[in-house]
């Protein structure tokens, strides 16, 4: 199934329905058979007849469960989220790496962007064995010429940088967090990107105590780089995942690859919302192989089309009580 | 009104109070003895005394949590000083906090301002600053405070129940008011009930029970806390041994997770509940939310499981069913409460 997939991911035809139907239930069914903790998950539940029917598996049970389609000794690789709820981290079991880099690197190509040296605010691959976010950048190395700035202890090498962005456009790559101290370290120090540069930021400040609206963030990108919103990319993904969605600039949806669908939907019953309303997004991923292709996250966002935009939190609800903050103290 | 009269005086508005647990104005003068040491110590200066606690002419309360006791508890303590008070509420209020207010004599309640946003005059005149919220709003209310000014930050606080024998299930009911009253949302609310493992999936089953004759048909919760109770819920069949009772509407009222492990699991509120086997050594399994415990509810309230109970950090023990009624004298946090607030005069005239 993985070489299926692998051979289909390559071929540049879209995979349109019924394939990605055919697909997403035969996965399905692989995945069920192989794994006895999501086998137990699915117990009880109606046989799916479609793909947006499949269980979706909550983020949160990569944390106690391992969710391999395959068997344990085949494991090559492991990624690691962040530990933040005080119960240790998720782990994300691979036997090959090869849809997760294959699923990366066709996205780029569909996303058009111009291959450029690449300027990399993230710990190298070797540095953090364990994180996707690294593993995916290095993976990224195959498009073009890459430094990495940011050292062991995750402390920011401002020379290294400045240098790196001074013959010509490039493209910056780094979490959202690493941009913001970018910024505060640059102070009112103004560092503009070459014409013809791009940035991509991804992941939030979970965990951090810190946060930045992305319209803020997004303007501290103009006044300190030069770069106007349309010329930053967000990427959504998540350790649990193998692919990626992305967007650019600021109000507009995230679109996946052909090889993954993304549904919102009310969390109470499951069932998609309807266009441009309020849910929560849940993903299918046939890049997925080894683990589960069906992810729920509780990440809130607004139906748009077959993609979703991504909502920040609202302000007014959060800490409702006073041990509401039990994310905040535990991370 | 001199401080017997203020005790007195607060003491019987919050007596007719579901807000407040048990107090008198005995209790409340007890406090001023025990932390300022002697009743009389705010009031004017007079020979032989020589000493004289003052209390700061303004304190500003700021009050984020959407449970009453920290928010009453806190302006009780500064009327019973005599300090003029200013409480900048949640955005959305706090009917029981105002409610106290409009129960309060008119010489308590002339030294009461309350407003729902923050005038920017209150924190550059305040004396004293109380605050309460994450650690992200205390930090930035310091930064914007007086330099001289008294700042009393209190954090967040998780609270949680143990039963260490429970066969007849006598604690059950009032585990069921702990856990629904507020919502979960207060940091005496608790999260999980420790139980004696022989006797915790029991328990848990008839929790479930009790839950579902009283939880609310229709709880307004927002779509982040349907997500997160849905996802608590879905997670728990990928925990080995884990079972899961919930409510069969669609929308969240109710849930109990029988979880093996005994760590301190943080919950989602809402009436969601771990059950978690009495482990033997308990100060191990919470211990790295140990800074963050305020209350542990414990069932038999007797002396020795109190003990048992004080071991984990916890700063304040009382029986399962009295964690949402702190008395009037509560030692918030287990610091004192009124000594902070006050400066000293000093007369050595002899």
């Amino acid at each position: 199934m993985v070489t299926r997939l692998l051979a289909r991911l390559r071929d540049p035809a879209p995979i349109v329905e019924p394939e990605f139907n055919t697909l997403a239930l035969e996965l399905f069914a692989l995945q069920r058979r192989q794994n006895a903790p999501y086998a137990r998950f699915c117990e009880g539940r109606p046989e799916p007849a479609h793909w947006s029917a499949i269980p979706a598996v909550p983020t949160g049970a990569f944390r106690h469960a391992a969710l391999r389609a395959f068997p344990e000794a085949e494991t090559v690789a492991t990624f690691r989220t962040s530990g933040t709820t005080g119960e240790g981290f998720g782990s994300h079991h691979f036997a090959t790496l090869a849809l997760y880099e294959a699923s990366i690197l066709q996205m780029w190509a569909r996303l058009g962007l111009p291959r450029l040296p690449q300027v990399l605010l993230v710990q190298p691959p070797a540095q953090a064995p364990h994180s996707s976010l690294s593993h995916m950048m290095g993976t990224l190395g195959a498009l073009g010429p890459q430094t990495w700035v940011l050292g062991e202890e995750g402390q920011l090498d401002l020379p290294a940088l400045r240098a790196a962005v001074a013959s010509g456009p490039v493209l910056l790559l780094g979490t959202a967090l690493a941009f913001l101290h970018l910024f505060e370290a640059l102070g009112a120090e103004r560092l503009p990107l070459a014409p013809g540069s791009f940035a991509m930021e991804t992941g939030g400040y979970k965990g951090t105590g810190r946060s930045l609206p992305k319209a803020e963030l997004y303007a501290r990108f103009t006044t300190t780089l030069a770069l106007e919103a349309d010329a930053v990319f967000n990427e959504y993904s998540m350790t649990e995942l193998s692919s990626q969605w992305y967007t650019h600039g600021l109000g507009r949806p995230h679109h996946g690859p052909p090889w993954a669908r993304a549904l919102v939907v009310d969390p109470a019953s499951g069932l998609p919302v309807a266009e441009g309303e309020r849910g929560i997004v849940r993903l299918f991923d046939l890049a997925n192989a080894g683990s589960v292709l069906a992810l729920q996250t509780q990440d809130l966002a607004l139906r748009r089309g077959e993609g979703f935009e991504l909502l920040g939190r609202d302000p007014a609800a959060l800490p409702r009580g006073c041990s509401r903050a039990a994310d905040e103290f535990l991370s | 009104m001199n401080t017997r009269e203020r005790a007195r005086a607060l003491a019987q508005a919050a007596s007719a109070f579901p807000g407040f647990g048990p107090g008198s104005e005995e209790a409340l003068l007890h406090l001023i003895h025990t932390e300022l040491g002697s009743e009389d110590t705010l009031e004017p200066w007079a020979p032989p005394r020589r000493t004289r606690a003052v209390a700061p002419g303004t304190i500003l309360h700021i009050i984020s949590g959407n449970t009453p006791h920290a928010g009453l508890q806190s302006l009780l303590r500064g009327l019973l000083l005599g300090s003029h008070n200013r409480c900048k509420l949640p955005s959305a209020g706090l009917p029981e906090l105002e409610a106290f207010y409009a129960r309060l004599p008119e010489a308590l309640a002339r030294r009461v301002e309350l407003a729902r946003t923050l005038p920017p005059e209150w924190l550059a005149e305040a004396d004293a600053v109380v605050v309460f919220g994450s650690d992200t709003t205390v930090q930035a209310l310091r930064e914007q405070v007086r330099p001289e000014a008294i700042f009393l930050p209190h954090g967040h606080r998780v609270s949680f129940g143990i039963v260490f024998d429970d066969s007849a299930l006598a604690s059950l009911p009032g585990a069921v008011e702990d856990v629904c009253l507020f919502d979960q949302q207060g940091c005496l609310s608790p999260h999980l009930f420790y139980v004696a493992p022989e006797q915790a999936l029991a328990y848990a089953e008839r929790l479930a029970e009790a839950l579902e004759a009283v939880a609310p048909a229709h709880p307004v919760l927002t779509l982040e806390e349907v997500a997160a109770i849905v996802a608590v819920r879905e997670e728990a069949a990928f925990i080995p041994g884990a079972r899961l009772w919930q409510n069969a509407e669609a929308t969240p009222r109710w849930s109990v997770i029988y979880d093996p492990r005994p760590g301190f699991t943080p919950s989602c509120l809402n009436r969601t509940v771990f059950i978690k086997p009495l482990p033997a050594d308990l100060p191990a399994a919470v211990a790295p939310v140990r800074a963050y415990l305020s209350c542990a509810g414990i069932w038999p309230p007797t002396p020795a499981h109190a003990e048992r109970a004080a071991a984990t950090g916890v700063s304040r023990v009382c029986p399962i069913g009295q964690m949402q009624r702190p008395p009037l004298t509560w030692r918030q946090d287990g610091q004192p409460v009124l000594a902070p607030l006050v400066r000293w005069v000093d007369y050595e005239l002899a």
